[in-house]
């Protein structure tokens, strides 16, 4: 790679750095593990980047793989939470989030309720309602349908609006 | 706040993230990691390349061969291989040294530069009488948080090298081959990173590595054996984790400049390897799971001399698939049911830049489309 196309990438990645690893925060709930996934999805992208400066939107490659990468983190881990269109009867997916999620509930009752959803409601919220994407550069990100982000996110609102903590913390 | 307040909702999860400080921006980390994946392929090209004459006569009968399971790695008959870590009269850099056979192979890395040019990449090279003459290059070692060791293979010669960065808790990795010898590595740090490194003939197959702690095992990776390439670290299983079953199939094929090519996908504990002879690569190449292939995410491209090929992964409902190349050009390519997983390839007519596709239904409906 040249000096100047070197350069170029070395400044999207300190200006996108922080988003980068907050998204994957978002999606994981852990952030050791958000900021492996986001050198990760930067370190891919300076592999091919050339092409990727070239197609003009580098943000959406990188998003693109954070989402990949936790996802394919969570099955070489085999963590036992399943992608699901319901949430979990217990609240908790499992014991392994439930550890997790204590960490931060000092950081934020709604980020450990997200950590309560299954990971696709977890990736339409925080992609739509915080990366504010459209439900089709959501789908595009998730691999799936609009309609499946319409439904997913339906369904995600409708948890939080059930999660008993939130309401406590004076959501509705 | 109201949950179904778009506005309200975000500036929570605004408020919310904005909590979080990540730690600086790794970016020499990400750039020397990049330069690694992109060093890993062309050294992947480079091994091919020595195979490419022979592409003429070896195409056809490799065309005709419709596997049900990874294609045979060739016998290399009787083998002795040893690997031994530095003592503390090394010379500076050695990641390992061994035998092949009673000849003597070894590994370094060269002293990183600081501050040099971005293209200046610190290097691993082989040496020794057991390359016969050969040598061969490769990336510095990196570690990867994902995997306890970070392999990457190289040939020289008729010798396949294997070397990789050790997470921290890894105190020893036991490597079969199908002579039956296990080796055992043990990491040392080479300028700051723990490395291990072993060497075999091509064609000896890797059976697994397993990584240890000084509490017991950590992970095993079985890998892909490519016939007549490296073998392929993808996914490291924890104890008792099954991989993906083995399965493989043909995924696409056709005529280029009169030369008949196809891509075959091999499925198993490996993750995805897709091998081209007609390429005139001979290592596979893989990635740890078929969402590396969904759209516009897949960088499973293989890029040789005269041919380029990549392949892709749809969803279940998809009947066809629309491929776009730059030069306005549109192909029409049919996904194949392997394992039960919907895959496909087709031929790259100018590289991996700029192509897309979309994915539709029997009805004619989009089921999936490029992102960006």
């Amino acid at each position: 790679m040249n000096a100047k196309l070197d350069g170029e990438f070395r400044e999207f990645m300190h200006a996108r750095w922080p988003v980068m690893v907050r998204l994957a925060y978002g999606l994981t709930g852990d952030q050791g593990h958000a900021e492996d996934v986001a050198q990760a999805a930067f370190a891919r992208a300076y592999a091919s980047w050339p092409r990727v400066s070239r197609a003009g939107d580098p943000d959406a490659y990188v998003r693109q793989i954070v989402v990949n990468e936790n996802r394919n983190r969570f099955r070489r881990r085999r963590v036992t939470e399943r992608l699901t269109d319901s949430p979990p009867e217990s609240g908790h997916a499992d014991v392994a989030w439930t550890d997790t999620t204590r960490h931060y509930d000092d950081h934020s009752v709604l980020i450990a309720a997200l950590q309560r959803l299954g990971p696709r409601q977890r990736a339409v919220i925080v992609l739509r309602y915080w990366m504010d994407l459209t439900e089709y550069e959501t789908a595009a990100a998730l691999n799936c349908s609009v309609g499946t982000v319409k439904s997913q996110t339906s369904r995600a609102l409708a948890t939080l609006r059930q999660d008993t903590e939130l309401v406590d913390e004076g959501f509705q | 706040m109201r949950i179904d307040d778009e506005r309200d909702l975000h500036g929570q999860l605004e408020a919310a993230f904005e909590a979080i400080t990540p730690r600086p921006a790794p970016i020499e980390a990400a750039a020397r990691r990049g330069r690694a994946i992109k060093v890993g392929r062309r050294v992947a090209v480079a091994a091919g390349a020595a195979a490419v004459v022979a592409i003429g006569v070896l195409a056809v009968p490799t065309l005709l061969h419709h596997s049900a399971a990874p294609a045979p790695v060739a016998p290399v008959g009787h083998y002795t291989v040893t690997v031994q870590a530095p003592g503390p009269h090394s010379a500076p850099g050695l990641i390992a040294s061994g035998t092949i056979d009673g000849k003597r192979w070894q590994l370094t890395e060269a002293k990183p530069v600081s501050g040099g040019p971005s293209g200046s990449v610190p290097s691993v090279t082989t040496s020794g009488p057991a390359f016969g003459g050969n040598a061969a290059s490769g990336p510095a070692v990196a570690v990867d948080s994902g995997a306890p060791v970070f392999f990457y293979g190289l040939t020289a010669g008729n010798v396949q090298v294997q070397f990789g960065g050790v997470q921290a808790d890894v105190t020893y990795v036991a490597v079969r081959l199908d002579n039956g010898i296990v080796l055992m590595l043990r990491p040392v740090t080479v300028y700051g990173v723990r490395a291990v490194a072993f060497a075999v003939p091509v064609g000896a197959e890797v059976l697994d590595a397993t990584a240890y702690s000084r509490h017991g095992e950590i992970a095993a990776a079985i890998p892909f054996n490519a016939p007549g390439g490296v073998a392929a670290f993808g996914v490291w299983l924890n104890p008792g984790q099954r991989g993906l079953a083995r399965a493989s199939g043909r995924i696409g094929s056709g005529t280029a400049n009169g030369i008949a090519w196809s891509v075959t996908a091999f499925l198993g504990p490996w993750g995805i390897c897709i091998q081209a002879p007609a390429t005139g690569i001979t290592s596979a190449y893989c990635v740890p799971s078929l969402s590396y292939l969904d759209v516009n995410s897949g960088d499973l491209s293989m890029s040789g001399v005269s041919l380029s090929v990549a392949a892709g992964h749809a969803p279940a409902s998809t009947a066809w698939v629309i491929v776009n190349q730059p030069g306005a050009t549109t192909t029409k390519v049919w996904p194949v049911t392997v394992a039960g997983e919907k895959l496909f390839a087709f031929r790259l007519l100018a590289g991996p830049q700029g192509v897309s596709w979309t994915a539709y239904d029997n009805s004619g409906h989009v089921v999936a489309w490029p992102a960006g």
